[in-house]
């Protein structure tokens, strides 16, 4: 072959030297030269490509290099087919571990799910860094109070005063309402009244209409896909004409899709606002939303609005002696924000968040430690096998790679049995947390959290038993020593306790949570909270002629009182300013509505005074009753209160005091004990039915059919007062359930990493027993001797776990203002230890009686 | 060790490393086929087949005389072993007695 100098190529020389065994190299190259010579000495046709056709077929089996160690290969290459055969040998306990990891691993997947869907809300909106909500703060100064509805001339106020930094600006306002189509008629309870430009504002998903165009008109609406499917079936539902409240007809210009993540409000129908009177600053009651470019100039605008509110409301606050001042929040933090004051959109809890999130890392944490120390335990079955392995020239590297292949092996079958459990489990774990998780597998952040899960659990899990076991020396090893050093079983026992730590803080936090709830459940409100069903008033027919409706049930016997009221305990109360005559300064109290029968349908005893009169004229809207609180607040004792008088100007009241209640806790036991006004007054919002306990079916269904006949239209709407007073501590409620649930699940686990140790001390000491009891050891005796040290193991846990759990307990009761005494529980601290220790035992005892009463010679036997 | 039994090729390229004697290495092999009896043959494939045959221990070879047209590369020299010897003339005794067998007119 030729090259432009008649050289030889360089490459099929380098190629020959590469591949091909040194010692044939020389004589391979000098055949190839002196080849190419003679090429060159008498040309042929394509001389090139037989010349390569020689350096190529130079290069076969007998020419090629050796692999210089023929080992490393097939045993890199057999690798799988030695972790399966060696998980196959270990049968039960590879299945313990890939159960036990798999269980772990559902509930993290699990757990994952829910807190990425709490933390991705409201992440669809496009422009969800550029929007804010406007929250007005009261008393800025003295006692700041958020406040989540504003009125409706904030947003053109807001958009005109600072044109350049607001870009657009949107209204909304939660209502429910009866919808009537046809013969079919819903109460529609999540309907969203709307600017038109709320479609285009945010980004909710529509199936049908343009953003821009759905609200367009004053009467235009936009229902969800299932309430369209609801009324209209599987008819197009754009065109068709609803009726809101029997008295405004709004036509469906669009339809909408579920939200592809949460948000913070929650709503499957939304109509035109513009019937509202939007005029008034002090209507409040509406969701203010702004467009801001960038968080600069959205700062600017913020420090504007001081001034911005002293210009709307300047004459008010010098009137009143009062100030407020708004202030602009963003989007993505209206979820997790709460305590906010009439604030009608959904949270989020983030105490909760966070506290799953732990729950989390602790099952995962349980699960590590088991798989270390099951695999450990494992070890020492295959002490000879590694042994022998390095005797024959397996590195130490190799057997760790392949150790940890193993690992790898257990933990995606784990894995896959962990995707299939949730999958089968989902339904029941929404139902029995109350939840509303959406298993969401095309997420890409899901493929980064699993593999960095399976990498890190990998590396706790897997990496330190395969160091240690690969590091076993083979001559100790074979001559029938001890394979593993003290230091080992230090480490292992440091795993354990950690264990036994993470079960005994599950279990007293799990007992002090379920205690507080039933105190909360059971404590005496000061009211009945029983057998007490609740109305609302949801339309003319009923509030106009409440007291027809009342005199309705004059005979049932089922029924035992009834009362009217705007403000029932626990439920919503405004807060307003109360003043005496002839008295300089304002107090705040809260303010609740009641008739004649309020205080003897909630069962509230009164200290001084009366209640209302029954059919006193003059009774009404003048008289009140407070309790002992703001007895004490407006500087009254139990001599001079009654007939005292006291001003409500917002309310334009001026009202006599008749009568003193007990303290009752009219609100969440999260709050301390406020002052309190109850007004005979007509404001009503619920009628409250006292029920025979006894019968509540059958006064159930005449409170239905007595409602059908004064409000035909209108379904009725009830609600009973310990199931609303329940909802009042539903987050803590679920917390109460993940914790029993979990440390149910943290138990099991760590039982099994005692199982792992127990089978691995009674196999060390195998024949130290048998020699004992060859001198004279009875069974008890043998077992007491294993079971000292975990006794010591579980101590060291409680020590550490009962604290922490103690701190934890502290801040989480934090919460409320009524809590358990922790000091005085402290049996349940004793309990959890004593019940890890109780479970551990049991799963102990199953190893070392086995150990106890086996047979020496069987241990003595083989030396 | 596979038996001695020869192949065709084998017992050819026997035969010919016995005609070539000192000169008996891969190209002069090689060309040696080719100009007696027309067969176009690798050097790889004829190398494989001498290192075989050099297992068998019908060869024996010795690296020698490097020349300038090798660019200074001693060639591998390879020789009958009296073995290689012993099992070429059986082959051919064999030979030759099958054919002392076959009648005249069969051909």
């Amino acid at each position: 072959m030729y090259n432009s100098k008649g050289q030889i190529n360089a490459f099929s020389i380098r190629l020959i030297r590469w591949l091909c065994q040194e010692e044939l190299v020389e004589e391979i190259e000098g055949n190839l030269i002196e080849y190419h010579q003679q090429v060159r000495d008498n040309p042929v046709r394509f001389s090139r490509l037989k010349y390569w056709f020689q350096v190529l077929n130079y290069l076969r089996p007998s020419t090629l290099k050796k692999f210089k160690n023929s080992t490393p290969r097939p045993m890199f290459i057999f690798n799988p087919l030695h972790t399966i055969r060696s998980l196959v040998k270990q049968g039960a306990s590879t299945i313990i571990n890939i159960l036990g990891f798999s269980l772990g691993l559902v509930c993290v997947l699990f757990l994952y799910f829910h807190i990425q869907s709490e933390l991705t809300n409201d992440n669809f909106h496009v422009d969800k860094e550029k929007i804010y909500r406007a929250l007005r703060i009261a008393n800025p100064e003295t006692n700041p109070e958020l406040i989540g509805v504003t009125s409706g001339p904030f947003a053109p106020a807001l958009q005109n005063d600072y044109p350049n930094s607001i870009q657009s600006v949107t209204r909304a306002m939660p209502a429910d309402a009866l919808v009537t189509f046809e013969d079919k008629s819903f109460i529609e309870e999540n309907i969203l009244l709307a600017d038109s430009n709320f479609f285009s504002f945010f980004s909710y998903p529509l199936l049908a209409g343009t953003p821009d165009q759905v609200l367009a008109g004053t009467n235009d609406a936009v229902l969800h896909k299932d309430v369209a499917r609801k009324y209209f079936g599987d008819e197009d539902p754009i065109g068709k004409i609803i009726r809101v409240d029997n008295q405004i007809d709004y036509v469906v210009r669009g339809v909408m899709d579920d939200m592809p993540a949460r948000s913070h409000l929650e709503f499957d129908m939304v109509l035109n606002i513009n019937f509202l009177d939007l005029d008034r600053w002090w209507n409040n009651g509406l969701l203010t939303y702004a467009k801001i470019n960038t968080p600069q100039e959205a700062a600017y605008v913020n420090g504007q609005l001081d001034q911005f509110m002293v210009k709307y409301f300047g004459e008010h606050f010098e009137t009143n002696d009062f100030r407020m001042t708004l202030e602009l929040e963003p989007l993505t933090g209206i979820y997790f924000h709460e305590g906010i004051a009439f604030d009608r959109v959904r949270h989020g809890s983030m105490n909760t968040v966070y506290i799953l999130g732990a729950v989390g890392i602790a099952i995962l944490l349980i699960a590590c430690f088991n798989y270390v120390n099951l695999s450990i335990a494992q070890s020492f079955k295959r002490a000879r096998e590694i042994a022998v392995r390095k005797v024959l020239g397996g590195d130490k590297n190799r057997l760790t790679l392949q150790l940890l292949g193993e690992s790898l092996t257990v933990l995606l079958f784990a894995s896959a049995i962990a995707v299939g459990l949730t999958l089968l489990l989902h339904p029941i774990f929404n139902n029995y947390f109350q939840l509303e998780v959406v298993l969401n597998w095309s997420d890409p952040t899901l493929l980064i959290f699993g593999a960095s899960l399976l990498m890190l659990t990998l590396l706790v899990a897997g990496l330190y038993p395969a160091l240690l076991i690969s590091s076993f020396d083979p001559v100790k090893i074979l001559k029938g020593g001890k394979s593993s050093s003290g230091k080992n079983v230090m480490v292992r026992k440091l795993l354990v306790v950690a264990q036994f730590l993470i079960a005994i803080f599950m279990i007293a936090a799990t007992l002090l949570i379920s205690r507080q709830m039933q105190y909360i459940q059971t404590k005496d409100l000061g009211f009945d909270r029983d057998a007490i069903v609740m109305l609302s008033i949801n339309n003319g027919n009923i509030r106009n002629n409440l007291e027809a409706f009342k005199e309705a049930f004059a005979d049932e016997p089922d029924i035992l009182s009834i009362t009217a009221a705007g403000g029932e305990p626990t439920g919503f109360h405004d807060i307003t300013l109360i003043e005496l005559p002839g008295e300089p300064g304002t107090k705040r109290i809260n303010i609740g509505w009641g008739d004649e029968d309020y205080f003897e349908t909630f069962g509230i005893d009164m200290v001084a005074g009366r209640s209302f009169a029954q059919n006193l004229e003059s009774d009404e809207g003048q008289t009140a009753v407070i309790n002992q609180e703001a007895m004490h607040m407006l500087g009254f004792t139990l001599d001079d209160v009654l007939e005292s008088k006291a001003i409500i100007s917002s309310w334009n009241l001026n009202v006599r005091i008749v009568g003193v209640s007990e303290d009752y806790n009219f609100s969440s036991l999260k709050n301390q004990m406020e002052p309190l006004i109850i007004i005979n007054g007509l404001s009503p919002r619920r009628i409250a039915f006292k029920l025979n306990a006894n019968n509540l079916v059958s006064a159930m269904g005449n409170i239905n059919d007595k409602w059908d006949q004064f409000s035909p239209d209108y379904p009725m709407q009830y609600e009973f007062l310990d199931e609303s007073i329940a909802q009042l501590y539903e987050n803590e409620a679920k917390q109460s359930k993940v914790f029993s649930a979990f440390s149910a699940i943290s138990i099991f686990l760590a039982c099994m990493g005692v199982f792992g140790l127990a089978t691995y001390t009674a196999r060390q000491r195998q024949k130290e027993l048998g020699i004992r009891k060859v001198l004279g050891a009875t069974a008890q005796q043998v077992i007491g001797l294993l079971s000292k040290e975990f006794i010591m193991l579980i101590g060291l846990a409680s020590l550490i776990a009962i604290p922490t759990a103690w701190y934890f307990i502290d801040q989480w009761l934090n919460d409320f203002a009524y809590q358990i005494n922790i000091l005085s529980n402290w049996p349940i601290f004793l309990a959890s230890g004593l019940a890890v220790a109780g479970v551990a035992f049991l799963t102990i005892g199953f190893k070392t009686y086995r150990a106890a009463v086996s047979n020496p010679t069987e241990s003595i036997r083989y030396e | 060790m596979k038996g001695t039994n020869l192949g065709e090729f084998e017992e050819l390229v026997l035969l010919v490393v016995l005609i070539l004697q000192d000169d008996a290495y891969v190209l002069r092999i090689k060309d040696e086929v080719y100009s007696q009896i027309k067969r176009n043959v690798a050097m790889g494939a004829l190398h494989s087949t001498l290192s075989r045959l050099e297992k068998k221990g019908f060869l024996a070879s010795e690296m020698l005389g490097a020349t300038k047209e090798r660019g200074g590369r001693r060639k591998r020299i390879y020789q009958l072993t009296g073995v290689g010897k012993q099992v070429l003339k059986d082959a051919k005794e064999q030979r030759q007695m099958l054919w002392n067998q076959v009648p005249d007119y069969a051909l």
